[in-house]
């Protein structure tokens, strides 16, 4: 059975439509992210299976208890609902200590006070915080502030916890730091988790699913690897990752012919109703050396930026520019030209 | 679809949520708007001013203004005038210096300028009237000793009015000139150098034409203050025979029989000018012709005085001196003699005054009175307000907005316009409580709404919305997460407020004045009374003696907010 199942949600403010009809389902121990830019409908979307927003219709159960369903009228207060959550400005309560702020789930189901205490322990080991326990919240730097909220949130022994951009107050270094040890975390743990973040990059590498969302609707929900190689529209392949998108048409079954007159293969992730008119090559997959049976287009390197971890070229072919990432080795020359392959499996048709 | 209600209903709170906010909004409409309503049809009253509903309607009042209270009128404008120029002089000096320059001690120095601010205009224009007034004043006693001719300085005049006005009621031009000046962005100024010009240059240049909207902004806010002041004009202007519309408001209430209608058509012209300009004033601002202020506060780089450090921080003393100092020094060594005397050669000393002003059965009840009042409306009104502030600032319900705009209109109103209007709305509302404490009580928390709500609004905004919400996902029920979370971190901002409204309500005078009944009085009203009939002596006692309730309240204020804005 699912955990978390949502059917049809709209939720409003006032005039504006938050979320639009948005419907999802999360199996138990699932790690799924909520993936969109800022006021795509990510985290009312949240929000709301948390019981903090209150949808105008469709339905929300966990366990297959509804939750909120609003044909039936029914609305489970936050505090009933069971779910714990990880707020994006951590939320620590800057008038208790370390520990109280851990137990504060546990004291408010009425555990006795050893209870308490192994639990709250079990939390702190768990985000190597238990030296502090005793500090006051208030004095505590923003990578320990994010390390008690999430202790806190999982202290009462969850089994669904929200996440709410926990990481994006953090910077580049730590952010990366925790994002390896929230991963570990989710494994050690039996919790089911919704993640919501704007960052693509973080969205792939922790989640078993990710559901990309876009002005209030959902436009695709796969797995990372997926939703990287296989990008059903131009949405998707645009904010997920860094891909090219060539114009064109399709002229055969499997022959799509971009600007300048280049015929490309390609795949196509759903089925092709003819009409589409562009394909999405993602700008790692490029090979500037060219290989059998894949498609071929020719260009000029117009510039050439070292990035370390990579190298990014900008190369003017007949159908446009194109941008290639390649590992930092064997450099092109500005103005040198290049003869740029890629297979048709990377060559992703986009719906229209 | 409605007849689907089985189940337990969308949401709880919904059904209250709205009675409550209908409720406040009733009762706040009623406290704020009735009165108003009033005064607007005493106004328009030509028939006998006394009968009420009036029998006959008419301008006459309005025009009356104009035929024979001209002199009124001009004196009005030009003490605002003088007043508000000598404000904003003071306060764009202090305000730059304590800014931009290296002056040392700039954080206590900031603190000393709210000073005069508490100790409020009615104590200054005592204190100054000891200090300044012809013959007697301290400083011609020591002018007349050194045989000087006639008096060197005499308060009992329009600029001397304007000058207390601007010493104790122009403290907001320096705070509104500061805030613009510290909301610039120091690498305006910084690139301003770099592309090679001089401090002055620049100073012309950059700094002054970017801080000029504050200052211009800041003039307009101050003057129609100073149309509305009215503690300084009544206790210097009535002796001199000088009036201005405030206390012609006050003189006509006083003649037989009492003329309201003339008085509320004084009133509320200057309520109408007032509100103009106080509404084009926040035009102004929210239109976002201030490129300086960009809501975030920059740590300004103060410039390097070199040897004027000491000049600057002796202007800074000379205001301290002259506001604080000075004054409260007059009134102890009055308070402390028999005949009020500088040439201490001549002093007879006594501790009489005191014991008279705490002997003395009706001073003491009006002291009395005054901090029960205080205490009762704070406590009573701080839970009100934090009501009224959780529905503006929390709830999602329709009508909120209404409700902020209510409670900070009574800052709109002039304060002795609010009480005329409530003196004639509660002696026709068939409710019997005029002359009563309980009246004044409900005054008192009409006009302290602005300030109380002001002040648990910024506790409450500065409280994250996440950190109740956690609560509520950790398990907890309403009333746990407002005893373990909300309450603890309003309590110190729940306490500020408290004491401001203390404060304010033991040094009210501008309702006071007309709401007092015999077996009602307060403590401001009656000092001013005391000064009229009984000699300056026991008055400075009274005087010193509501300072001192103030300052105690004051101090703990301080050590509050000290420890509300230092990291523990």
């Amino acid at each position: 059975m699912n955990r978390i199942e949502l059917k049809d949600l709209v939720i409003r403010y006032g005039d504006t439509t938050a979320v639009n009809g948005v419907s999802f389902a999360v199996g138990r121990g699932e790690h799924v992210t909520l993936l969109g830019p800022s006021g795509c409908g990510k985290t009312t979307t949240l929000r709301s299976i948390a019981g903090l927003e209150q949808p105008v219709s469709g339905s929300i159960s966990i366990d297959g208890q509804a939750m909120f369903d609003a044909t039936a009228r029914r609305n489970v207060p936050a505090e009933q609902r069971g779910v714990s959550m990880v707020f994006q400005s951590y939320a620590v309560w800057p008038h208790m200590s370390v520990f109280d702020n851990v137990a504060y789930g546990l004291r408010v189901r009425k555990k006795s006070g050893a209870e308490i205490k192994t639990a709250v322990e079990r939390a702190l080991d768990l985000v190597q915080m238990r030296h502090l326990a005793d500090r006051a919240a208030s004095k505590l730097s923003g990578g320990q502030q994010q390390r008690v909220a999430l202790a806190r949130a999982i202290a009462f022994s969850p089994t669904v916890v929200l996440f709410d951009e926990p990481l994006s107050n953090l910077d580049a270094k730590l952010r990366a730091e925790m994002r390896v040890e929230l991963r570990e975390l989710q494994r050690r743990l039996d919790i089911t988790s919704v993640y919501v973040t704007h960052d693509q990059e973080e969205a792939l590498a922790i989640s078993d699913r990710v559901i990309v969302m876009n002005v209030g609707v959902i436009e695709q929900i796969g797995t990372p690897e997926e939703i990287y190689n296989s990008p059903r529209n131009r949405f998707v392949a645009d904010f997920v990752g860094s891909a090219n998108i060539l114009r064109g048409h399709v002229t055969g079954p499997d022959a799509f012919t971009v600007e300048g007159g280049t015929a490309l293969k390609f795949t196509a992730p759903h089925k092709a109703s003819g009409r589409e008119t562009e394909v999405a090559v993602r700008t790692a997959y490029i090979d500037v050396v060219g290989h059998n049976g894949d498609n071929q287009l020719t260009g000029n390197v117009r510039q050439r930026m070292f990035h370390g971890d990579f190298v990014q070229y900008i190369v003017e072919c007949a159908c446009g520019r194109l941008i290639v990432r390649r590992p930092p080795t064997n450099l092109l020359d500005e103005g040198a030209p290049v003869m740029l392959s890629f297979s048709p499996g990377h060559t992703v048709l986009l719906q229209a | 679809m409605g007849s689907h209600r089985r189940s337990a209903p969308l949401n709880k709170r919904n059904v209250w949520q709205p009675l409550i906010t209908a409720a406040v909004l009733l009762a706040v409409s009623f406290l704020v708007l009735v009165p108003l309503v009033f005064l607007v049809e005493e106004s328009l009253n030509t028939g006998d001013a006394l009968t009420f509903p009036p029998e006959e309607f008419g301008l006459g009042n309005y025009i009356a203004m104009f035929n024979e209270d001209l002199d009124v009128l001009t004196n009005t404008v030009s003490i605002a005038i003088m007043a508000t120029v000598m404000a904003i002089a003071i306060g764009f000096t202090l305000a730059w210096i304590l800014t931009r320059t290296n002056v040392r001690g700039r954080a206590l120095l900031e603190r000393l300028m709210e000073l005069p601010y508490y100790m409020t205009p009615l104590v200054g224009a005592l204190a100054w009237s000891v200090l300044a007034a012809p013959k007697s004043g301290f400083f011609n006693q020591i002018w007349h000793y050194f045989g000087g001719p006639g008096d060197l300085l005499n308060v009992y005049s329009l600029v001397g009015i304007a000058w207390i006005m601007a010493l104790f009621e122009g403290t907001v031009a320096f705070v509104m000139i500061a805030a613009s000046m510290k909301s610039m962005d120091p690498a305006l100024e910084e690139s301003a150098r770099v592309m090679g010009a001089g401090k002055l240059r620049t100073a012309l240049t950059v700094t002054l034409p970017l801080v000029m909207p504050g200052v211009l902004g800041a003039t307009l806010f101050v003057f129609a203050e100073m149309l509305g002041s009215f503690a300084a004009a009544l206790v210097i202007g009535i002796p001199a025979r000088i009036y201005v519309i405030t206390t012609a408001i006050w003189d006509s209430t006083l003649s037989y029989p009492p003329d309201y209608g003339r008085a509320a058509a004084m009133g509320l012209a200057l309520f109408v000018v007032m509100f103009g300009m106080l509404t084009f004033y926040r035009r102004m601002v929210s239109r976002g012709s201030f490129a300086t202020i960009t809501g975030k506060a920059f740590r300004p780089r103060p410039m390097n005085m070199g040897g004027w450090v000491w000049l600057l921080l002796g202007v800074c003393c000379l205001y301290i001196f002259l506001a604080v100092v000075l004054p409260i020094g007059a009134l102890i060594l009055t308070s402390l003699q028999r005949f009020a005397t500088v040439i201490l050669s001549q002093a007879q000393w006594t501790l009489g005054n005191y014991q008279m002003a705490l002997g003395l059965g009706p001073v003491r009840t009006a002291l009395g009175n005054s901090l029960l009042l205080g205490f009762g409306v704070a406590t009573v009104g701080v839970l009100v307000m934090a009501l009224i502030v959780w529905i503006i600032y929390r709830s999602t319900m329709r009508g909120r907005g209404a409700v902020e705009y209510l409670v900070m209109f009574p800052q709109a109103v002039p304060r002795m316009v609010f009480g005329l209007a409530l003196l004639w709305a509660w002696l026709n509302i068939p409710i019997p409580i005029y002359g009563t404490l309980w009246l004044l009580a409900l005054a008192y928390f009409t006009v302290m709404l602005p300030l109380g709500v002001r002040t648990l609004a910024g506790v409450v905004l500065q409280i994250d919305k996440s950190l109740e919400e956690c609560a509520r996902v950790c398990g907890a029920s309403w009333g746990y997460q407002m005893r373990t979370v909300t309450l603890p971190l309003l309590k110190p901002g729940i306490l500020a407020a408290w004491l401001l409204i203390f404060m304010a309500c033991v040094r009210e005078l501008g309702v006071s004045v007309f709401l007092m009944g015999p077996n009602a009085k307060v403590i401001a009203p009656s000092i001013i009374s005391a000064f009229s009939s009984s000699g300056t002596e026991l008055t400075a006692a009274m005087a010193l003696i509501q300072t001192g309730s103030v300052v105690v309240a004051l101090i703990i204020l301080f050590r509050l907010t000290r420890g509300m804005t230092q990291p523990e």
